[in-house]
């Protein structure tokens, strides 16, 4: 199944406004759009959409329920069912464009692409069922993160479910604070999940550079990370890995959060331990049974670390003395820390969920409206309408991965054929 | 072909909202749209000279006070910056303190990226808890009372109830070490199993490498040994993650208990998940409850603590302001007042009292007494209020009886 080619794309330099970052396998510069964008009425159409789109961004529980808004659905123009279906080249109905509309919120990201789609660059990342490759579009020339886990590993592992709710979260989900996906296939050893490149590296590199980051800093990411879980649970999403490794800072060092590994769909509790030691909330140490607050209590430990540059429950010893620790509580705050984070930090990391912020009845507003965050207008982050504190110093223009760590390159060819004994276990990829 | 980013003294544009302008056209800020487009004409280049012109977005900042460029401080401006800010070029933060013992920094603290750990996907509802049943190796009661203090300290045990530790304690397979220098486990190893030695002794390596080698000194430096009534592994009780050290047996002879990570976790999940429906169902039985929704309720039940009470003692004090509501776990209690004979109500599991005290403080009407040793999970108002907000918007003009002269402590009907 390939679509190179095929697809008209939106992105045409004479429209002001562009509504999409191509689909890997677009050719970047199509013809046909135009003759589309010169019915009124179709043009119309796209203005209309244009606004709602900026008032639905950032607002999880708008009517716009499944990010289907174009400014932050990366599949508007470039979605599958247009580049699948290749029909309003010649059909351009404003019916068929409305049906498509309608038809994107299931979007098709299976099986979409092949190993021959895309130029294999080097490693961003590696993980224990596989690593990150940078990859470049044979298409558009663009470039993707494209994320391979070994089937044997993953079902070694035990991690099925988790691989298989990973893609069908990421899939789910339309945020700028998430990062995106693509598409997925897989071969006879691997899975395969093609998603944004972002370029700014992750904040954990970021911030062992910095040791640690200043108030207003810590404030920045934290607001952008709340906003994203608020988007998270408000489709009844929990995340469960918050921590700086899997924040990840675009061009113009906004966040971006990534790695799926344990969204879930939990609309009330939920029971695997999964997380990592440092984040795990005690209702997960204990194996209570949890539900999304553990994300909250996360995000406290996440400010915390970014605060004072080590996590609090944090031991040389052990794991096990971590646990220890969770379990007992007791958060040492450092002097130097605003009164106001501390405040806050207290009340997301509390083994009380009846005191806990984020699980009360404000919901994630609670959060918003601490007084840690006075100074920030909501809406306008939600918008990317805040300067970062940091520009990643991306000098090398599209591709360029300096701000990721280097890892040993792995030789395995990817893209071969033979036995495949776990496919049947995916079968969403 | 995907353009280059414009070198860095190309000035800003801003692109900032409220900033007609920039002639461009104000959508909404799609991240994709800005990483990417060659094309975008809002296209803002990275750490450029000059900064854009701000709006007030945020108030003063207590960083604006720049060190030097070469300050150490990798932040450019904060996001918080006074509008004002005389810094034109590149404001800077004020570069921090690093990582000294007397900012509180831990000594030896691993600076590296962390790896997730997970359980296997657990499913109380799907796998159907009736369909699995725990193991059960019958142990004398002085094994099972040896075993218990042998785990009494571990964090993994430690907050279980006596159901759920029995029920653990009974898991546990004996495992027979028929010989000297086995090794139990392997440094590096996946780890599934915990162990409590029963007779004999280990001694515990631990190599720098991170995994057993091969060759004489393959193990590592010994590092401790483990007598009756040690254990080690625990970890491997949380989750698969490679063993911290080789364990292996001295003597001729030894037996260890041994329980495996999945045993473990589905008795806890097993137990955890019927204590849970167990609450829900209680829950939807009180009709000052009753026009919660489901999730509303299930944010009650994660947040009820289990208390435990002996026979005789009492729960509630005719006369004291309610601050709390007590759903009957196990165990009987009856309500007595003041200037009656006898109980006036008797209780048994699945029952409750003390709920009006969730509406005010109103002093109880009544004294609960428990009959025998009883377990209440309870919730207190002030919980309950914070996580279901003003009593009154909660109950949505439901109806619900407060006559004065009806009991706070008795069950309705």
């Amino acid at each position: 199944m390939r679509h190179s080619g095929r697809c008209p794309s939106p992105l045409n330099p004479d429209l002001p406004f562009q509504l999409s970052f191509p689909h890997p396998t677009q050719p970047q510069w199509p013809q046909s759009l135009s003759n589309l964008l010169s019915m009124p009425s179709l043009g119309g159409l796209l203005k209309k959409r244009r606004t709602k789109d900026s008032q639905d961004l950032g607002k999880p529980d708008s009517q716009n329920h499944d990010g289907s808004g174009a400014s932050m659905q990366p599949a508007s123009h470039a979605s599958p069912q247009h580049s699948g279906t290749g029909t309003h080249e010649n059909a351009a109905s404003i019916d068929n464009i409305i049906h498509q509309e309608q038809a994107k919120q299931e979007r098709v990201t299976k099986g979409k692409y092949s190993q021959e789609d895309f130029e294999l660059q080097r490693t961003l990342g590696t993980g224990s069922f596989g690593r990150v490759h940078l990859v470049q579009s044979n298409h558009n020339h663009r470039f993707y993160a494209m994320k391979v886990l070994k089937k044997a590993q993953v079902v070694k592992m035990k991690q099925i479910e988790h691989t298989n709710d990973e893609r069908r979260m990421l899939n789910r989900v339309r945020h700028p604070f998430l990062v995106t996906l693509w598409g997925t296939w897989q071969d006879s050893r691997n899975l395969y999940m093609v998603m944004d490149f972002v370029e700014g590296g992750e904040l954990f590199s970021l911030l062992r550079k910095s040791q640690r980051f200043p108030n207003p800093v810590a404030k920045f990411y934290a607001a952008e990370v709340t906003l994203a879980l608020e988007y998270l649970h408000a489709h009844q999403i929990i995340y469960r890995d918050l921590k700086p490794e899997n924040l990840l800072l675009d061009r113009h060092g906004h966040l971006k959060i990534t790695d799926f590994g344990f969204a879930k769909d939990v609309p009330d509790i939920t029971w695997t331990l999964c997380g990592t030691p440092d984040y795990l909330a005690p209702e997960v140490v204990s194996s209570k049974g949890y539900n999304k607050s553990v994300d909250w209590w996360s995000l406290g430990i996440l400010i915390f670390e970014m605060l004072c540059g080590f996590t609090p429950f944090w031991d040389s010893g052990s794991p096990v003395k971590i646990y220890e620790n969770i379990l007992r509580g007791k958060v040492k705050y450092p002097p130097y820390l605003h009164t106001d984070a501390v405040d806050l930090l207290s009340q997301l990391i509390t083994s009380d969920l009846t005191k806990r912020l984020g699980n009360l009845h404000g919901g994630p507003s609670d959060v918003k409206n601490h007084a840690w965050f006075a100074e920030v207008t909501w809406d306008r982050l939600a918008r990317k309408d805040i300067d970062a504190p940091y520009i990643p110093p991306i000098r090398g223009g599209q591709g360029d991965a300096s701000q990721y760590d280097k890892y040993p390159e792995e030789t395995e060819h990817y893209g071969q054929e033979g036995e495949d004994a776990y496919g049947h276990l995916f079968p969403d990829f | 072909m995907a353009q280059n980013s414009a070198p860095d003294s190309t000035p800003v544009i801003n692109t900032r909202a409220g900033d007609k302008s920039a002639g461009s056209p104000k959508i909404s800020k799609d991240d994709e749209f800005e990483v990417t487009s060659p094309t975008n004409l809002t296209f803002r280049q990275s750490n450029s000279g000059a900064v854009p012109p701000r709006t007030a977005l945020f108030g003063g900042s207590a960083f604006t006070e720049g060190g030097s460029q070469t300050g150490g401080s990798l932040f450019s401006r904060s996001p918080f910056q006074d509008p004002e800010g005389e810094d034109e070029q590149e404001g800077e933060l004020a570069p921090l303190p690093g990582r000294s013992a007397e900012q509180g920094f831990p000594t030896n603290y691993a600076l590296g990226r962390r790896t997730s750990v997970s359980a296997e996907s657990l499913n109380p509802t799907e796998a159907g808890s009736d369909s699995w049943s725990p193991p059960h190796h019958p142990k004398t009661e002085e094994q099972v009372s040896r075993l218990k203090s042998a785990v009494s300290s571990n964090f993994l045990f430690s907050h279980l109830d006596d159901d759920q530790s029995l029920t653990v304690l009974n898991a546990l397979v004996e495992k027979p070490i028929p010989a000297k220098d086995i090794k139990v486990i392997s440094q590096g190893d996946a780890g599934d199993y915990f162990y409590i030695v029963e007779k004999g002794n280990f001694d515990v390596y631990i190599h720098p490498s991170g995994a057993v080698q091969p060759g004489p000194d393959g193990l590592g430096n010994k590092v401790a040994s483990i007598g009756p009534g040690g254990s080690f592994g625990e970890l491997a009780l949380m989750y698969n993650a490679p063993r911290a050290a080789t364990v292996i047996s001295t003597e001729p002879k030894s037996t260890l208990w041994a329980l495996d990570r999945i045993t473990f976790r589905r008795i806890l999940m097993d137990s955890a998940f019927q204590r849970r429906r167990m609450y829900e169902a209680f829950l939807e039985e009180v009709p000052l409850l009753s026009p919660l929704k489901p999730y509303e309720r299930s944010k009650i039940a994660d947040a009820l603590d289990t208390i435990k009470y002996t026979a005789n003692s009492t729960i509630i004090h005719e006369g004291d302001p309610g601050d709390a509501f007590y759903l009957l776990e196990s165990g009987e209690a009856e309500a007595t007042k003041n200037g009656v004979s006898g109980p006036v109500k008797n209780y048994r599991r699945g029952d409750y009292f003390g709920e009006l005290a969730l509406l005010d403080d109103k002093p109880r009407q009544a004294s609960i007494t428990t009959k025998t040793d009883v377990k209440v999970a309870r919730l207190g108002r002030d919980g309950f209020k914070r996580l279901l907000g003003p009593v009154e918007g909660m109950m949505r003009g439901a109806e619900y009886e407060l006559d004065p002269k009806r009991s706070p402590v008795s069950k309705a009907a």
